[in-house]
């Protein structure tokens, strides 16, 4: 009897068991006068399936259940409110007693209300960011201006391009000159000159460089600045006059003769068992920064890009691209691919966010504030792996980790996430737990999260080729990422934001083609590729 | 045409705001990863659209946007108590028991509105209060799936604020009146409390009412009304006071409140009321729209354009910056996210979007008024539905589910026949063979199943709580079942559908729980979302009507039965289709169990089923081959041009299925293949009669033994059904009779042909020579392809032999007569045949 099958939970979330205790109104010799049952306060259950289940169980009399189905409904009310009442009057005795700090109580609920209530929040005005969004969204949706200002913008990257190009030249003179001179001097060693000449040598051409690398610097910088400036005034102007009168005609570009690259491979694949999600999937094999570099057209002409002008359009949309580029935890301090990205997205000016060198240095600033959090907060999530553990007094980000950038001067892509790797990744056996796969799992949350609707991956979670990268190793990375991308696609439907709707896998260009075409050919057997419906010219049932 | 000057009074206000969203890496207790917030909201405010009171608004639809957005829809009125002048005792003392009346109506239910407040209490026209947004803490879990507080800070209870957003406290139902006693001292003092004070500021006024006695006096005091306070009467004075009780427990509830005695002293002026009211309606004309149920009314001003996210976008509540512009700086492993702009367009934004009726309205214009009044009752039959009829009829249903006109018409002429049922129960049969509007079509399909009786208390007797064996397997496939669906993924939902499953288990302890099951219940607890009960029953009638015993623990030869019945089903319809399948040995077992035994639900998504099955329910049980037939037949070139292999991959992952045409194309088989084709043993139908007659007609179908079933390739016809098309299409039938000639020529049925079976060259089958002599009667048969072929023998085997025969040589609709010559004996009916 004991077994009222009640969960018999004790005191969980702080909630009350009541004891119910029901006096039968006329005994019989089968079944008992008096029964007990706990009952958990607040009661979340149907109170009419409660009594049916009490009647059933310990065999009742039916005709009880009115008078049970009563007593059961009263007992639960009051200690419901009793249960409220008591919790509330215990907050006031203490209150009362003076151990609750009143002002902490009004910072708690100021800060509640401010922070997630428009009402409390001073209206921040439409920043500048914005205002100048919408303006740059208006005009190149608008039309006749879309091409005016790719070809100012396209003419302003042209200055600076001309501008690098002195810059390199000069430098390339200078540096021939100093080698020569410097050959030279050691030629010279103990005839002419002293090894202290040499040093001395040595360190006036470095200086020298430097003072000729700033000043070309601070040109370019200078160039871009005022570039910026003018754009944005440009573009303002440019919008009022459009609101009055009508620009120059707009003519339909014509699909310019890109080189593509030569391995390539499409897909559309749909995830879901019964309701069917379609995506398409891409497999190429690029340089990565190809999707940076913005192809310039030197003639000034009016021939323009057709991925510029998608990217231009798409801005400032809830559709973005996104490109997934491999970095390392000094963030573009030193060499490798994040300093080349660098060095790419700065052959332009960047009219709508800072420079990429400036948005990296904010990152840095804010890793601090990174490795502070993950001291206070992180648990040791990931205890099974070693790298957390090491990373975890480390100053600086750590494997896995995303720093994110935007760009608008970019070929086809406006956000750039950085993802931090270590040399783990050239090992053979990379589980489905390995940081950087968990980093790419948060790379579609956010990508989810802020409408990154066309993402590029690097499939073997390298940018070049290297020895170790054999065929087994090729296929096994492949096989990996190929899956965990499916399982988290998968569960990014449950995420609320944006679906993803073109992935691209991409492999480095000195794949060769066999390798490409056993990762392609992977593919379809992960993925779902979606069957087509055909639709006949005569589809009427009669095809007997 | 209705004048333009009457325009429907009923409004629309929409409400939004952005759920929390779940950090980082959290996944539930069972692995899977949690449910979106905005999920959770919108599951739980379904029980809140069942709540009908005078003085509640009602709460007409709860939407998601994108990135956790959640927007509510219900009734509004312009005029909020906010907006009242200087009132009369006697009118503040009306609102207050309206109020209470509403209050203790949600106290019951134990939903606490937390943020009763003059903005959110609506006067409607005839100056009565409707509670407005009461369902908020009810909806987030009690604030938790929301990350901003719930509740306007002057208005909220002090023992609120103690409990500093812990996040175990939930608040009881006596915070609402605490509220109320300030909103009814702000009347009474004809006064707005510490207006132009800072947030801060009130804060800390109301903590400080803590340590202090005669509120409502000190409140006058403060505000220097001191002198309005005076003149209250002393009774008012103490249902104030009895509101504002600091100690909760002496502080009342809404129904102990209801009985004080100031509301004895003014008491209810109804009568007065009422008849001014009537004298109203009689002067002024209304518009037939106000007539109608708000879900009505909200689902066509939908359909007619109505889009409630456009509207809050264009009026400023949803602002969206460019989300490049929000991205943040850095994403650590563990999910956490640095730097980025706050973006305050997911702040809550209390404001609320009036959204009035004018497009519905205009869309309406032009219908004439008698089409909101469609007459069933007509001595002319029919005469309800053909008088307007609006263009997309011929429309595909797709399209017509969509068209406002067309649903409008549809929803006027069902609501009326539902509500006319049992009387118009075959009326309205006859009405939902065209289609069922989608608004009623949770009604209409119980009605379809014969779902009657006191189902509530049917299923309140059920234990669904105790622990059962087969919990564990539900648990695993509820979370697997139609997740796409919002209210399916729900938490309401995945505790809805289990209480359902289980309690369909309980009930019918003849049977187990087969994986299926929970999709099979799918669709009935979606369409009865608020109604378990009738889910349950609708279910229960269900399963009795298409799968009778297919969930017996040993189900096995039932499921032979059904899948040989749809082998010869295949070949009776499609021959060609038939002998490539036999071919490559792709038998039914491989693919349709789960076709049937789930009736489709667990292949295709759920808008295809409920389409499918609005015409399924129409049908008896064996409609489901036919629609089993359809779906090949449309798969019916890729699979002729596949082999085994293929034929695998290819249903392991369905291809897209025009559902419309499905159904459509399994209907004419449906009408016209003789019943007896599809008869099956296990059918519950037949059961039942098969008990009432204890001897069937030996003319009638009956059961066969799997073996027997299966050594046959094409179907058997019962001798009624031969009669039948003898009597009444006898040019659609040929009756071939394969007895020796000298039987035939003694007797046989009149109009049959004789192909002996002696001169039937079997093995001949695949050479080039034809196995079937020249004769006349072969080119008969042939100038007769087409028709349905009846073979009559002595016995069984021998008549399967030449059907399987004719069906290689593709000839369709091939049968065999059930019980061979001798049947037709009985009747009777053979004659000597003159050669």
């Amino acid at each position: 009897m004991a077994s009222a099958n009640h969960n018999g939970h004790p005191d969980e979330n702080g909630k009350g068991i009541a004891s119910f205790q029901y006096r039968l109104p006329v005994s019989s010799t089968s079944s008992p006068r008096n029964l007990e049952v706990p009952i958990s306060i607040p009661f979340n259950e149907s109170i009419p399936e409660f009594a049916s289940r009490l009647i059933s169980t310990f065999q009742l009399p039916y005709h009880v259940k009115p008078d049970l189905l009563k007593s059961l409904n009263d007992f639960i009310e009051s200690k419901t409110l009793e249960f409220h009442d008591k919790e509330s009057q215990e907050v006031l005795e203490k209150c009362n007693d003076g151990k609750i700090d009143i002002e902490e109580i009004i910072k708690i609920w100021e800060k509640a209300f401010k922070a997630e209530t428009l009402q409390y929040v001073k209206k921040e005005g439409t920043s500048d960011s914005e205002l100048f969004s919408s303006v740059y969204h208006k005009l190149v949706h608008s039309g006749s201006a879309l091409e005016t200002i790719l070809q100012v913008e396209n003419s302003y990257a042209l200055a600076v391009a001309e501008l690098i190009s002195q810059r390199d030249i000069q430098l390339k003179s200078l540096s021939a000159w100093q080698t020569e001179e410097m050959c030279r001097a050691v030629e010279g060693v103990d005839i002419y000159s002293t090894e202290k000449d040499v040093n001395d040598l040595a360190a006036s051409h470095f200086e020298d460089q430097n003072l000729v690398h700033g000043k070309w610097n601070s040109e370019v910088d200078a160039l871009k600045e005022s570039q910026r400036k003018d754009y944005r005034e440009w573009l303002m102007k440019l919008l009022e006059e459009q609101e009055t009168a009508s620009l120059s005609h707009f003519s339909p570009l014509e699909p310019s003769k890109d080189t593509a690259p030569i391995l390539e491979e499409s897909f559309t694949i749909h995830l879901g068992s019964q309701l069917k999600q379609m995506h398409n999937i891409r497999i190429l094999s690029a340089d990565v920064f190809d999707f940076c570099a913005n192809k310039l057209d030197e003639s000034g002409g009016s021939e323009i890009q057709p991925q510029r002008l998608q990217t231009s359009l798409g801005l400032y949309s809830n559709d973005l691209c996104g490109l997934v580029l491999l970095s390392d935890a000094h963030i573009g301090s030193f060499a490798g691919p994040t300093k080349e990205f660098c060095d790419v997205s700065s052959k332009s000016t960047e009219f709508h966010f800072e420079d990429t060198e400036d948005q990296l240095e904010s990152i840095r600033n804010r890793v601090r504030e990174a490795v502070s959090w993950r001291q206070s907060f992180a648990q040791p999530l990931h205890s099974v792996d070693t790298q957390a553990k090491r990373g975890s007094g480390s100053k600086t980000l750590q494997t896995g980790d995303i720093f994110i950038t935007r760009h608008s001067n970019l070929s086809s892509v406006h956000v750039v996430f950085h993802m931090v790797v270590d040399d783990s990744l050239r090992s053979n056996d990379l589980n489905s737990r390995h940081p950087v796969v968990l980093g790419l799992r948060n790379i579609l949350k956010t990508a989810c999260c802020y409408d990154v609707t066309t993402l590029t991956i690097p499939l073997l979670l390298m940018h070049e080729m290297t020895e170790e990268m054999t065929v087994a190793w090729c296929t096994r990375r492949a096989e990996l990422i190929f899956k965990c991308v499916k399982g988290f696609m998968i569960e990014m439907t449950s995420w609320g934001g944006s679906d993803l709707k073109n992935l691209q896998f991409l492999v480095p260009k000195g794949i060769s083609e066999e390798v490409f075409s056993s990762l392609a050919s992977m593919l379809p057997s992960i993925f779902r590729i979606s069957n087509p419906l055909v639709f006949k010219a005569s589809s009427s049932a009669s095809s007997k | 045409m209705l004048s333009k000057e009457v325009a429907p009074k009923c409004i629309f206000g929409a409400m939004t705001f952005v759920a929390r969203c779940h950090s980082g890496d959290s996944c539930g207790s069972n692995g899977l990863p949690l449910t979106p917030n905005s999920i959770s909201i919108l599951g739980q405010a379904q029980f809140l659209k069942t709540l009908d009171h005078p003085h509640l608004v009602k709460l007409l639809g709860v939407t998601r946007g994108k990135h956790e957005r959640t927007i509510v829809v219900s009734e509004y009125f312009h005029q909020t108590l906010s907006d009242q002048g200087k009132l009369s005792l006697e009118d503040i003392v009306k609102f207050m028991r309206q109020i209470l009346s509403a209050l203790q109506y949600l106290h019951e239910k134990s939903i606490v509105t937390r943020c009763l407040a003059p903005d959110n209490i609506l006067i409607t026209d005839d100056g009565d209060i409707k509670l407005f947004n009461f369902g908020l803490y009810y909806m987030t879990h009690g604030g938790k799936s929301v990350s901003f507080p719930i509740g306007s800070p002057k208005y909220m209870a002090p023992e609120v604020f103690l409990h500093a957003r812990s996040a175990e406290y939930t608040s009881g139902v006596k915070v609402d009146i605490w509220s109320l006693g300030i909103i009814a001292a702000e009347l009474l003092l004809s006064k707005s409390l510490w207006d132009g004070v800072q947030l801060t500021q009130i804060l800390r006024k109301v903590l400080s009412l803590v340590n202090c006695n005669a509120i409502f006096a000190r409140l006058a005091r403060e505000c220097n009304k001191f002198d309005v306070y005076e003149n209250i009467p002393p009774e008012i004075v103490d249902f104030v006071n009895q509101c504002l009780k600091i100690s909760v427990h002496e502080r009342p509830m809404a129904s102990q409140l209801l009985e004080h005695p100031v509301f004895k002293i003014y008491p209810k002026k109804e009568s007065i009321i009422e008849k001014v009211h009537c004298l109203n309606m009689v002067q002024e004309r209304k518009h037939p729209l106000d007539e109608r149920d708000l879900n009505e009314i909200y689902y066509l001003w939908q359909l007619s354009g109505g889009d409630v996210e456009g509207e809050l976008k264009r009026r400023g509540l949803i602002k969206n910056k460019p989300p490049i512009l929000c991205l943040p700086q850095i994403v650590l492993l563990e999910g956490q996210i640095l730097g980025g702009e706050q973006d305050q367009s997911s702040m809550l934004d209390l404001r609320v979007a009036a959204l009035s009726l004018n497009t519905l309205v205009q869309r309406l214009e032009p219908l004439p008024l008698t089409v909101y009044y469609p007459l069933i009752e007509s001595s002319l039959q029919l005469t309800y539905a053909s008088h307007v009829e609006s263009d997309a009829a011929p429309l595909p249903l797709i399209i017509r589910e969509k068209d406002i006109e067309y649903q409008f018409l549809r929803i006027m002429l069902m609501k009326r026949l539902i509500d006319a049922y049992p009387l118009k129960k075959s009326e309205l049969i006859k009405e939902a063979c065209k289609d069922i509007p989608p608004l009623y079509r949770g009604v209409i399909w119980a009605i379809i199943l014969n779902v009657i009786g006191d189902v509530e208390s049917v299923y309140t007797e059920i234990d669904k709580e105790t622990v059962t064996p087969t919990d564990r397997q539900i648990e695993v496939d509820i979370p697997r079942c139609h997740q796409y669906n919002e209210l399916l993924s729900s938490k309401e939902g995945h505790l809805k559908l289990k209480r359902v499953l289980k309690a369909w288990v309980i009930s019918h302890p003849e049977y187990v729980y087969w994986q299926g099951l929970d999709s099979l219940a799918a669709p009935f607890v979606y369409l009865n979302f608020s109604n378990e009960s009738v889910a349950h029953a609708c279910l229960s009638a269900f399963i009795l009507k298409y799968l009778y015993n297919l969930f017996l623990k040993d189900n096995s030869e039932i499921i032979r039965e059904y899948l040989a019945k749809f082998s010869h089903l295949i070949s009776f319809q499609d021959p060609v289709l038939a002998n490539h399948l036999d071919e490559i040995k792709f038998i039914p077992e491989l693919f349709a169990i789960p076709w049937f035994l789930t009736m489709f639900s667990h292949v295709f998504p759920l808008h295809k089923i409920l389409h499918l099955w609005d015409k399924l329910l129409l049908g008896d049980a064996s409609f489901p081959l036919f629609i089993g037939l359809a779906i090949l037949q449309q798969l019916r070139d890729t699979l002729l041009s596949s082999g085994f292999n293929e034929c695998i991959l290819l249903f392991s992952d369905l291809p897209e299925i025009d559902m419309e045409r499905c159904v459509a194309d399994s209907m004419e088989p449906y009408c016209t293949t003789p019943k007896s084709i599809t008869f099956r043993q296990h059918e519950y139908t037949h059961q039942q009669s098969i008990k009432q007659r204890k001897n069937t007609s030996p003319l009638e179908m009956s059961g066969l033994s799997y073996t027997e079933l299966q050594a046959e390739f094409c179907p058997r016809i019962s001798a009624a059904d031969l009669l039948d098309l003898m009597h009444h299409s006898p040019q659609r039938v040929l009756m071939v009779d394969i007895r020796p000639q000298y039987e035939f020529v003694e007797e046989a049925a009149p109009g049959s042909i004789n192909i002996p079976f002696g001169t039937i060259d079997f093995g001949g089958a695949n050479s080039d020579s034809s196995p079937l002599p020249p004769s006349p009667e072969l080119s008969i048969l042939y100038n007769n392809k087409g028709k349905v072929v009846i073979i009559i023998g002595e016995e069984a085997a021998s008549a399967a032999k030449v059907g399987r025969l004719l069906v290689k040589l593709n000839f369709p609709k091939v049968c065999s007569l059930h019980g061979g010559i001798s049947v037709l004996r009985l009747c009777h009916i053979l004659v000597p045949s003159i050669t």
